[in-house]
């Protein structure tokens, strides 16, 4: 037992006496988190929308007006004519042009119908629905009120009442903050730790290592408690970012919510660590973690895509990245407030894969002996 | 009078408040092996780096090769061979290879590549390894090797930075062969080295303790003058009165 | 001697035991495989119903909203209490209860007569599923309720017509716009970072020393390490075009020249940051870190995966010095609108101003290191 202490009190030596990597370690998913908490979103805000039409026509004008006092949407330039909107797109200003038919004001007031286009750059599906949506909002508005001017008397409504659960403000970081923290916390660990081994392999000091009476199993994990350490330190800060500056609720349990991050992180130390274990040179490790799992991570675990909308053989894939369990579970717990029950699944899953990752690398491990 | 290829005065180099290099001056003949002694940490390569044009020096003045180490680095750089004490060729590429890119670095052409690759494989016995990655070669083999190449564009002087780390006496002894072919061919030989049974094979060594030149001379007269044995007793005895001195 | 220099780059690249496969693979990845995945569509949004009025209208509002096509119906006749309870384990989007009444509410023939007896609730947890969800409900319950109205005025309403269109991609292909992104993603994977930590690694191995004792000029060696780089990067964007166009049969709208400047520069800005990363590393792993946590920043907030209309003012402000939302803004515009360079030059502006700033600082850096 006191062998095992003594290595562990080595490893950590050896990781904190590293200052600088430690800080970097460290400051990154602060950095990060309060980036990406806030950069990443798919909310459409403060959309240019350009306008082809008769200005000095009073229904144009108020319709314009109303356009422009809307939060999302703001009126960028009146064009002379429909020409000269392929241009003004290319430019990539507005995301959506206005398009009003000629006397509208008299034709609108007349009941014939007046005639008026959307025209959406639809480069971006995604900003050409929205912006598409609002302004269809907008007009049906003004609509609404034109009647209501005409008859006298509000027609009917037949919207029903519509509850939103548990994201009542619609906050887009409820959406992205956990995929985010999930992102965050999974790459990091699993970087730090994929040098653990492969740096002693390359300087030459396994081999002193190895030969020590100490089982590969200690040693292993004596090699990952420092990291183990750091993780945390990510964890909590990464939470309470979260939480005060983001302002993502903590309806759950946290004592479920650090275990559930505990077997969390552990997966991906595991993952690390098994990266670690099979590759030659420090360089390989770090462009393994580097660059071959963050491509997948971010684009398959759901964070900003949603895994529903891909094709089965994608979401079979994306049940193998540890994020996208903890991303579900932490939406869970933090914002729907559920119990153990609701995230057992999850939970479950992430375990089997600490228990498998960690079981082959060190299963690797000896047999490199 | 004697041609010297290497002249220096005064040469001082300083990192913030610690002086590595304090003060040192000499010089070196046409086809001289001179061999600079010091403990790790002594200031030898630091020295050995101004002299190569990797860095400047602090102050102080000198010539290698006939160009001036404060403004003349590049025109050293073509006229000198160097080899580090790291063994510093390209693993990933073939014997040949390592050839042709060093020689053409310095303006061979390819048929001067060609001839010259020939020519040194032959004469260090690797004929066969030509194709061979030079990862994949012994020790003793890319030591012999990496001295070629740092001979491919028959500099006028050739820097040794501990060349010999790490390899068996035999292996050495081999390599000191090599050595003394090249000085014999008129190439001066600058070598660090803390192995002091090499050092016994220089013309002359110095040996420098905390940034200065403690002794200078051939082995021969170092021994008398200090009344040792061998050059290990004179190292001792030197190192020892530097360390008391402080 | 530059002909010499870049051959040994060149063959170092090549053996390299993994850089030649990850080069082949990865426009396979971009193009075959991760545009399926970065689809916004929200589909199949999973329905549970409660009927608690029982009458032959609520099936057929209930029957209307299953046939709509945009819904995976869970239950059709499920207690309140069961269906909360699956919207609390997940595993529904949204709760729709018909109240007793509803029957009589259409009845009632003054149209229009208190609130509709129908209640939506749906999960926002993930924010867009959760509203869109709650809309696509929404246009179901409100069509249902004017179509069975007795009272229900035909009277046409005055106003006007509106009608939508779209442009570049009239069909809102998801994939089509995400192509030009990724292939922006790929190039910053591959090239923009790993000529810097190869000259780490060069560092650290001590190969770099026997250079520098030679008359190769410390620029001239670096000039000569982007050459593969360079290569690689091309040969990377035409591949997932020529890819992009067997499989799709998307075709680039705009100049190759551009295309062909545009690389170029984005790499020269991605390198010379790298360069300025590594000088200041102390070692591979340091380098690697903090490379990694730019181009996660730069990836993340170049508008390549949300749009940066939609981040708050600073964060908008910071992206200004991002190279990547210039490459990928004008990469876009190339491919989807048929631009040039004369359309996108402020893009090309901004990334040389940035890329001769980082090379300036990068190279000055470099030689005081070294």
């Amino acid at each position: 037992m006191r062998q095992i202490l003594s290595f562990i009190q080595k490893e950590f030596r050896h990781i904190f006496r590293d200052v600088r990597t430690t800080m970097i370690v460290l400051v990154m998913p602060v950095v990060q988190i309060i980036l990406f908490g806030y950069a990443v979103s798919t909310e459409v805000y403060n959309v240019v929308v350009d306008v082809v039409g008769d200005m000095t026509d009073p229904e144009v004008r108020r319709i314009v007006e109303r356009i422009d006092a809307n939060e999302y949407l703001r009126i960028g330039e009146v064009l002379p004519s429909v020409s000269e909107i392929e241009g003004r797109f290319r430019r990539g200003s507005p995301k959506a042009v206005l398009c009003f038919g000629d006397r509208f004001d008299s034709q609108a007031g007349s009941g014939k119908g007046a005639s008026l286009r959307i025209v959406a750059d639809g480069a971006d599906p995604n900003t050409a629905q929205t912006v598409t949506a609002y302004l269809m909002g907008v007009l049906a508005s003004e609509q609404m009120e034109m009647a209501t001017a005409l008859t006298g008397s509000s027609g009917p409504s037949f919207s029903p009442n519509i509850q939103l659960m548990y994201n009542p403000a619609m906050s887009s970081s409820y959406n992205f903050v956990p995929g985010v923290m999930g992102l965050i916390l999974m790459l990091i660990c699993s970087m730090m730790t994929a040098v653990s081994i492969v740096r002693e392999k390359e300087f030459g000091t396994l081999e002193l290592v190895l030969v020590s009476p100490v089982k590969p199993f200690w040693i292993v994990l004596s090699k990952l408690a420092p990291y183990l350490v750091l993780s945390l330190v990510n964890y909590v800060s990464v939470l309470l970012l979260a939480h005060y500056v983001m302002g993502v609720p903590v309806n759950g349990s946290l004592t479920l919510l650090t275990l559930a991050s505990l077997v969390f992180v552990g997966s991906s130390l595991g993952l690390g660590l098994l990266v670690s274990v099979i590759s030659k040179t420090q360089q390989t490790a770090l462009m393994i973690c580097g660059m071959g799992l963050t491509m997948p991570t971010m684009m398959l675990s759901g964070i900003i895509f949603p895994c529903e909308s891909m094709p089965a053989v994608l979401q079979a894939i994306s049940c193998i990245i540890p994020a996208k369990w903890y991303v579900i579970m932490v939406k869970k717990i933090m914002i729907q407030g559920v119990g153990f029950a609701s995230v057992a699944k999850e939970f479950a899953v992430l375990t089997g894969m600490m228990a498998f990752l960690l079981y082959v690398s060190i299963k690797k491990f000896k047999t490199r002996l | 009078m004697e041609e010297k290829t290497v002249m220096i005065r005064n040469l001082v180099k300083k990192f913030g408040s610690f002086t590595a290099v304090d003060n040192i001056s000499f010089e070196v003949s046409r086809g001289e092996i001179f061999g600079f002694l010091g403990a790790n940490g002594a200031g030898k390569t630091t020295a050995m780096r101004i002299l190569c044009g990797l860095s400047k020096p602090t102050s102080g003045e000198g010539t290698v090769a006939g160009f001036s180490i404060n403004s003349e680095q590049e025109q050293i750089k073509r006229h000198i061979g160097y080899m580090s004490q790291k063994f510093s060729l390209y693993p990933d590429l073939k014997v040949w290879e390592n050839f042709e890119l060093f020689g053409g670095i310095y303006g061979l052409n390819d048929k001067e590549i060609r001839i010259k690759t020939d020519s040194m494989l032959k004469a260090l016995s690797l004929e066969d390894a030509r194709n061979m990655y030079v990862r994949d070669m012994p020790l003793g083999w890319k030591q012999k090797l990496a001295f070629s190449i740092a001979m491919v564009h028959d500099p006028e002087i050739v820097f040794l930075d501990e060349p010999t780390g790490g390899v068996d006496p035999v292996t050495r002894r081999n390599f000191w062969e090599t050595i003394y072919d090249a000085a014999s061919k008129g190439v001066t030989v600058f070598v660090t080295t803390h192995y002091m049974d090499e050092a016994e094979y220089c013309d002359r060594v110095s040996i420098m303790v905390d940034g200065r030149i403690e002794a200078l001379g051939s082995p021969a007269e170092l021994k008398e003058a200090y009344g040792a044995a061998d050059m290990d007793g004179v190292f001792t005895r030197i190192a020892g009165r530097g360390a008391a001195g402080q | 001697m530059w002909k010499y220099l870049v051959k040994k780059e060149f063959k170092q690249f090549l053996r390299d035991p993994g850089m030649p496969g990850m080069v082949l693979m990865f426009p396979f990845l971009i193009i075959l495989v991760f545009p399926f995945a970065t689809n916004m569509e929200i589909r199949n949004v999973r329905l549970v119903m409660v009927d608690n009025d029982h009458s032959d209208r609520s099936h057929l509002l209930m029957e209307k909203c299953a046939s709509s096509g945009w819904f995976e119906v869970l239950d059709v006749n499920a207690a309140p209490e069961s269906a909360q309870a699956l919207m609390d384990r997940g595993r529904t989007d949204a709760i729709l209860t018909i109240d007793n009444g509803f029957s009589q509410y259409l009845e009632d023939t003054r149209g229009g007569g208190g609130s509709v007896p129908v209640g939506i609730k749906v999960n926002t947890v993930n924010g867009t599923r959760g509203s869109i969800a709650g809309q696509y409900l929404n246009t179901c319950v409100t069509g249902f309720i004017s179509d069975n109205m007795v009272s229900s005025s035909a009277a046409a309403m005055p106003g006007f017509d509106v009608s939508g269109s779209y442009r570049f991609n009239p069909y809102l292909d998801y994939k089509l716009y995400m192509i030009p992104g990724l292939i922006v993603i790929a190039i910053t994977m591959m090239c923009g970072f790993l000529p810097a930590l190869n000259i780490v690694s060069e560092k650290e191995k001590g190969t770099i020393e026997q250079i520098n004792v030679t008359p190769v000029k410390k620029t001239a060696f670096i000039a000569c390490k982007m050459v593969p780089y360079v290569a690689v990067a091309y040969f990377m964007v035409f591949t997932c075009l020529l890819l992009a166009y067997l499989v799709f049969g998307y075709s680039c709208r705009g100049s190759y020249f551009a295309i062909i400047v545009y690389t170029l520069a984005h790499i020269l800005v991605m390198a010379s940051f790298g360069l300025l990363v590594s000088n200041f590393s102390e070692n591979t792993q340091q380098a690697m870190f903090v490379i990694w946590f730019f181009s996660m920043i730069f990836m993340l907030m170049s508008g390549v995966f949300t749009p940066i209309e939609s981040m708050p003012q600073w964060a908008k402000t910071i992206t200004y010095a991002n190279p990547l939302r210039y490459f990928a803004d004008a990469m876009r515009a190339i491919f989807l609108k048929g631009c040039g360079i004369r359309e996108t030059w402020p893009d090309l502006a901004c990334l040389l101003g940035i890329g001769s700033l980082t090379m300036t600082w990068a190279v000055l850096s470099y030689k005081k290191t070294a």
